[in-house]
């Protein structure tokens, strides 16, 4: 027990330690908090569904083939929950429904209706509403159903998976389907290779988001209007059918590297992602999509969407606008720390978010390999970007909070660009043609609330990273999230504001901070591990590796291990090997858009690991 | 890739077997009149005799004068070391035999089917040993019961496997190393594994330990029938390699040949290792040693590496090609008695992947012989089994499975407390299989991601034909039914157990499929109710099977496929030569028994 003790205060102390260094910076768990569901030891709640209930009641669906009610999931006046089996046998269910008294659920090969009909609260009637073919390979993942205002069923088909996405074995595979409660099948949309979440927004459109892959440069959510193709070929096959909504052929697709948008404009059905989340990071595996309906309970951004992250483990912002008729915006970071692979996300009764979680054979950076947790804002207001819009000569933002006029008008206080990805049989994409953005004019509203930006050298469908390092409000705090990337699809068109010496944008002279580093291998670490640690959060390094465990990636000590020279790893980080790491089920993304200068810095800390180790030995 | 490997190195690979004729007794010394051979034996699974046929190709013991005594005990003419045992067996009811390697260490055959609590002295398992100084009640020591209860039904044919090691001896004559029982498998079901046996079981046919002896087999218990004895014994010398001479070449190799590379290193290793590279990949290694053969035979040479390689005898190239470490590569030469020249090359042109490499020699009448050093290849790792339990309740899962080859992807299982098991194919309204024992093994569905997506039997498992049991008007029987002439509706549970809902459109009907544990824990008792079967104006039949697989037991039984199950039948109106029963009423009730 003594020895108990002393491990508790140790760990008690460590944190506090830290937090006292940092005491005036505020984290996202200072508005967003989590809230743990805890579960019975001998469950494996490996969640693929969620469905609230309209008597307080939560069901979750697992991928080992059950259904489980919880009673108390809000947690009122006991943090204690309660579950009840209500159905089991179903094989790897990854969406749920309730309506109308039933569940409703995908199976791998069936759509199920399930009914507890004497009411003893454990099912007892599986009905199939629809078979869908298998071919047999594991990838052959099946989601939903998602209910339309008409009571119609939505359901999304994965690819298989034999080195690349492929949907030819099996029917519809790489749809998304409309299934009416009587069985009868309506094809919708194509071109998606691992639809794993989708939802209808406020205005009945729907959309659903995919992850990184072949044909998929990088994560991203696109809008799915009836006859879409979003962009994977792999279940094009079907598009010969019939019924299907649309005729497209794999050889009317273009392969040759060059970005989406141009084979757009060859391609009717092509359709564009409304907004990308680059990959590794905003997320490496994009998951569930929800529009924030609770009217500010749930978030300071109603109306704005919420994209989960399964490797990642966190929910990213998303917000929307239409111009010319075309969905497009922004993606932030919102909440990051979740324990597990986050799947599925459903708001409760209360404007809680539950999110359900399982990373087992994928990994993920909350370490646990599933979970139940629930998302909630406090209702202080964070300091954060709250929207940007597109406008013909650049961009609007506006903010939670007043913003601090010297710092709005420093251009150093932004950092600008714009880059794409490639559209190619390929396995994901560097970031291409990337080029970096001037800042011309500013005007800042009088609320202070809104900084109108004007730019030089806009791309129509390009990413435009803001980067708004030096932004404080006027209590000189720094924005909660300080990069948002807007996918402008469409420019619209209106008035431009004309450069005078009032908007025009300060530059004052700005240090080249960048040191150039040795790029023999130096043995001795440059940086301290404190350093060294920020530059990795900074560039997202830490969502997939950490310095001593094994997360998505390999652990720093094991590729110190390697013994590869900082100018190998500077090649790696930006054209990584996934052979070099066959045990690893995720491969990594270039990270092409890191400074050279920080990845050497961050090179020369992993092989001084390698030292310490050696160091440690004697 | 490592799971691939333990698959390999779990399966009994199918190995050079010789057979004991059973056209006649010669192979056994001095028999009783009990034992004779036959053509054919029945009972059904109540009988406590058999039906005999007369004929070759069956083992047979019965009681033809007076009682069962020592003297009905049989013992083959054949002396065994380590051996590799595999033979059919069927018990009447309640039927007591066993079979002593070296006559001296018994695997007990017993009829326990059925039973919950099994011991030593239940079917397969290592009998007790004995010792009277052990004091009165004591005297009963070691044996060890099967892992479970893998025994079949009386009158059914059952398989035991038996892989056994001899105890050695020093050249004093002393034990050195006990006899081990390296794996017992019974009706599929691996039963025991390394089991160490101190010293002889009671009733041994020799007083003391010896390298060599006859199996014997009990006869002294009642009846007893065997067939398809094959083994294998390990008594030849076999191949060995001297010390190995390694040239080591440094650059990108996509072919094992030298050309005119020069060597970066050399030496001189006792062993075959693939440790003395010091270079993760583009590499070429050439070994050479020097092969002694011990006598002119065939010679079956086993290789694994990552990368690219070519194995050499004398010059004459044998395996090769481009492999993962854990590919089994195997190639036969005839040799002569003398030495050989022996000369490995192994390439690696590609960072990734475990260096390995492996070099195994087997001949016929030999055990393999490991020729390269044990950190030379990978040791994989087994991972723990995800098991689903059916012990409290009916439990359900579906998953894919394989049946016949072949993955159906809209499979359930269904568990049962009692102990019998079923897969069931939801699109035909068809049993895949059925079995006894344990309920499922979901690893392959549950670790990681699962790729198989498949789950399978713990028990002991007989096959069924997988399609729809039922035909209109004398047709033939499909392979299957699409989704339009057989439309699966559902399932509802009663008493926790599924009842699947069908509309069979062709006869225009529904129908209900239960399947329950028959009374008695015989097996699993079917009905299928016609709902509406009244406007039914066809012919309505049950297709049991095709007539060559059916064994008549009696006017309601029939052993199916070398009656390895039964089937019963209710109602009458089978007609065995077309394998067919008329169905009347308005449902089908029949029976498996296993």
């Amino acid at each position: 027990m003594k020895n108990l003790y002393s491990f508790l205060a140790v760990c008690l102390l460590l944190p506090m330690g830290v937090v006292a260094q940092k005491k005036s910076a505020k984290t996202e768990q200072d508005y967003y908090e989590i809230k743990t569901l805890p579960i019975p030891k001998d469950i494996y709640l490996e969640i693929g569904g969620i469905a609230t209930m309209p008597d307080g009641r939560l069901a979750v669906s697992t991928r080992r083939g059950e259904i489980w009610i919880i009673e108390n999931p809000y947690q009122k006046e006991n943090h204690q929950v309660h579950f009840k089996r209500f159905a089991s046998g179903l094989h790897e269910v990854l969406g749920l429904a309730y309506k109308d008294g039933s569940f409703y659920c995908s199976q791998r090969g069936e759509l199920t209706k399930i009914t507890d009909t004497d009411r003893d609260g454990v099912a007892d009637l599986y009905v199939p509403i629809y078979q869908f073919d298998l071919s047999g390979n594991y990838h052959e993942y099946t989601y939903g159903p998602v209910f339309d205002k008409n009571g119609d069923m939505l359901v999304t088909l994965n690819l298989a998976w034999v080195g690349f996405g492929e949907g030819k074995f099996a029917k519809w595979r790489g749809w998304l389907l409309k299934i009416k409660p009587d069985g009868t099948m309506e094809p919708h949309s194509a071109g998606l290779r691992s639809p794993a979440g989708y939802s209808i927004n406020d205005e009945g459109d729907i959309f659903y988001g995919e992850n990184q892959g072949d044909w998929v440069g990088s994560g991203r959510v696109t809008h799915l209007a009836k006859g879409d193709f979003a962009g994977n070929p792999g279940g094009l096959k079907w598009a010969k059918e019939p019924n299907s909504p649309f005729k497209l052929t794999l050889e009317e697709i273009q392969d040759n590297g060059a970005p989406m948008y141009e084979a757009a404009a060859k391609v009717k059905n092509l359709k564009l992602p409304a907004v990308w989340f680059p990959h590794a990071i905003m997320g490496i595996s994009t998951a569930d999509i929800l529009q924030d309906s609770t009217k500010g309970k749930f978030s300071p951004f109603p109306g704005q969407y919420f994209v989960a992250d399964q490797g990642q483990s966190k929910v990213m912002r998303m917000g929307l606008e239409k111009v010319n008729g075309v969905y497009q915006g922004f993606c932030i970071n919102y909440r990051e720390g979740f324990q597990s692979g986050i799947l599925r996300e459903r708001f409760g009764l209360d404007g809680s978010m539950f999110v359900g979680m399982t990373s087992r054979g994928w990994g993920s950076t909350g370490k646990d390999n599933f979970g139940l947790q629930r998302l909630f804002w406090n209702g202080e207001m964070p300091f954060e970007i709250e929207n940007i819009h597109a406008k013909p000569d650049g961009f609007e933002l506006s903010f939670t909070q007043a913003v601090d006029i010297n710092s709005v008008k420093k251009a150093a206080s932004y950092a600008l660009r714009s880059y794409i990805y490639k559209y190619q049989h390929q396995y994901g994409s560097p970031i291409i043609e990337l080029k970096d953005l001037k800042i011309s004019a500013m005007e800042v509203s009088a609320d202070k609330r809104k900084v109108r930006l004007v730019i030089e050298g806009l791309r129509q469908f390009f990413i435009h990273e803001f980067k708004l390092t030096g932004i404080r409000n006027e209590s000189g705090d720094p924005l909660l999230h300080e990069t948002a990337y807007y996918t402008l699809n469409q420019i619209p068109a209106g008035g431009r504001i004309a450069v005078s010496e009032t908007n025009r944008m300060q530059v004052e002279k700005v240090e080249k901070s960048i040191q150039v580093v040795a790029s023999k291998p130096s043995g001795k670490s440059i940086i301290s591990d404190e350093e060294a640690m920020a530059l990795l959060k900074k560039h997202t390094c830490l969502a997939c590796h950490a310095k001593e465990a094994r997360v998505v990636g390999p652990s720093y000590v094991d590729i110190a291990k390697r013994n590869y020279t900082d100018k190998q790893i500077l090649a790696l980080v930006y054209k990584p090997n996934p052979q070099n790491w066959p045990d690893y089920a995720t491969a990594m993304a270039p990270m092409s858009h890191v400074p050279a200068g920080d990845v050497l810095k961050i090179a020369s800390w992993i092989n001084g690991l390698k030292n310490k180790a050696l160091l440690n030995r004697d | 890739m490592r799971k691939i490997l333990l698959l390999m190195l779990l399966s009994w690979t199918s190995f050079a077997q010789q057979t004991i004729s059973l056209s006649d007794l010669q192979a056994f010394a001095q028999p009783s009149t009990n034992w004779s051979i036959e053509g054919a034996v029945r009972a059904t699974y109540s009988d406590t005799s058999f039906q005999v046929a007369t004929g070759k190709g069956v083992l047979l013991n019965t009681l033809r004068h007076g009682k069962y005594q020592r003297t009905d005990d049989l013992t083959f003419q054949l002396n065994h070391g380590d051996m590799r045992l595999m033979l059919d067996f069927m018990l009447p009811k309640g039927a007591n035999s066993g079979i002593y390697l070296q006559g001296r260490y018994e695997v007990q055959l017993y009829d326990s089917w059925g039973k919950t609590k099994i011991n030593f002295g239940d079917c397969g398992g290592i009998y007790e040993r004995w010792d009277e100084g052990r004091g009165k009640g004591n005297q009963g020591y070691e044996g060890s019961a099967p892992l479970q209860n893998a025994c079949k039904a009386p009158g059914t044919w059952q398989t035991i496997e038996i892989d056994f090691q001899a105890p050695r001896f020093d050249a004093t004559g002393k034990k050195i190393q006990n006899a081990r029982f390296k794996k017992v498998i019974l009706n599929g079901i691996l039963i025991h594994e390394n089991i160490e046996v101190s010293g002889m079981t009671r009733g041994a046919l020799f007083d003391a330990e010896a390298a060599f002896g006859p199996i014997r087999i009990q006869g002294d218990h009642g009846p007893v029938a065997f067939r398809n004895i094959r083994y294998e014994t390990f008594d030849k010398p076999s191949a060995s390699l001297g010390e190995v001479k390694y040239t080591y070449y440094s650059g990108k190799f996509t072919e094992p040949v030298i050309g005119q590379a020069t060597p970066v290193m050399n030496g001189t290793i006792p062993k075959l290792t693939v440790k003395v590279v010091p270079a993760k990949n583009d590499y070429l290694i050439r070994y050479q040693a020097e092969l002694t053969i011990p006598d002119a035979d065939t010679y079956e040479f086993e290789t694994h590496w990552t990368g690219g390689g070519v194995l050499k005898v004398d010059g004459k190239e044998l395996n090769q090609g481009a492999h993962w470490y854990s590919d089994k590569v195997t190639q036969a030469t005839y040799l002569t008695a003398g030495k050989h020249q022996l000369e490995l090359i192994h390439i690696k042109d590609f960072p990734w992947g475990p260096q390995a490499l492996g070099l195994l020699v087997k001949r016929v009448g030999s055990h393999p012989v490991i020729l390269h050093d044990r950190k030379s290849m990978i040791d994989p790792q087994a991972v723990g089994i995800v098991e689903v339990k059916a012990n409290a309740e009916p439990v359900m899962q579906r998953s894919f499975a394989f049946h016949l080859g072949k993955k159906k992807t809209h499979v359930i299982h269904v568990g049962d407390p009692s102990g019998v098991h079923y897969s069931y194919d939801l699109k035909q309204g068809a049993l895949l299989q059925v079995w006894r024992g344990p309920f499922l093994n979901a690893t392959q569905m549950w670790h990681e991601r699962g790729e198989p997506q498949t789950s399978e039997p713990l028990g002991v498992t007989v096959v069924m034909d997988g399609r729809f049991p039922l035909t209109l008007d004398h047709q033939a029987q499909p392979d299957s039914l699409n989704a339009t002439e057989l439309v699966y509706k559902g399932y509802k549970l009663e008493q926790g157990r599924p009842v699947f809902m069908y509309d069979w459109t062709a006869a225009k009907m529904q129908l209900e499929d239960r399947i329950v544990p028959a009374a008695n824990n015989i097996g699993l008792k079917r009905i299928i109710t016609f709902k509406n079967s009244s406007s039914l104006q066809s012919a309505l039949d049950f297709s049991i099977a095709s007539p060559k697989q059916i064994a008549v037991v009696n006017a309601s039984l029939v052993g199916l496929k070398d009656q390895s199950y039964f089937i019963q039948t209710t109602g009458g109106g089978v007609d065995f030569s077309v394998g067919r029963q008329a169905v009347q009423g308005t449902s089908l009730t029949y029976q498996i028994i296993w």
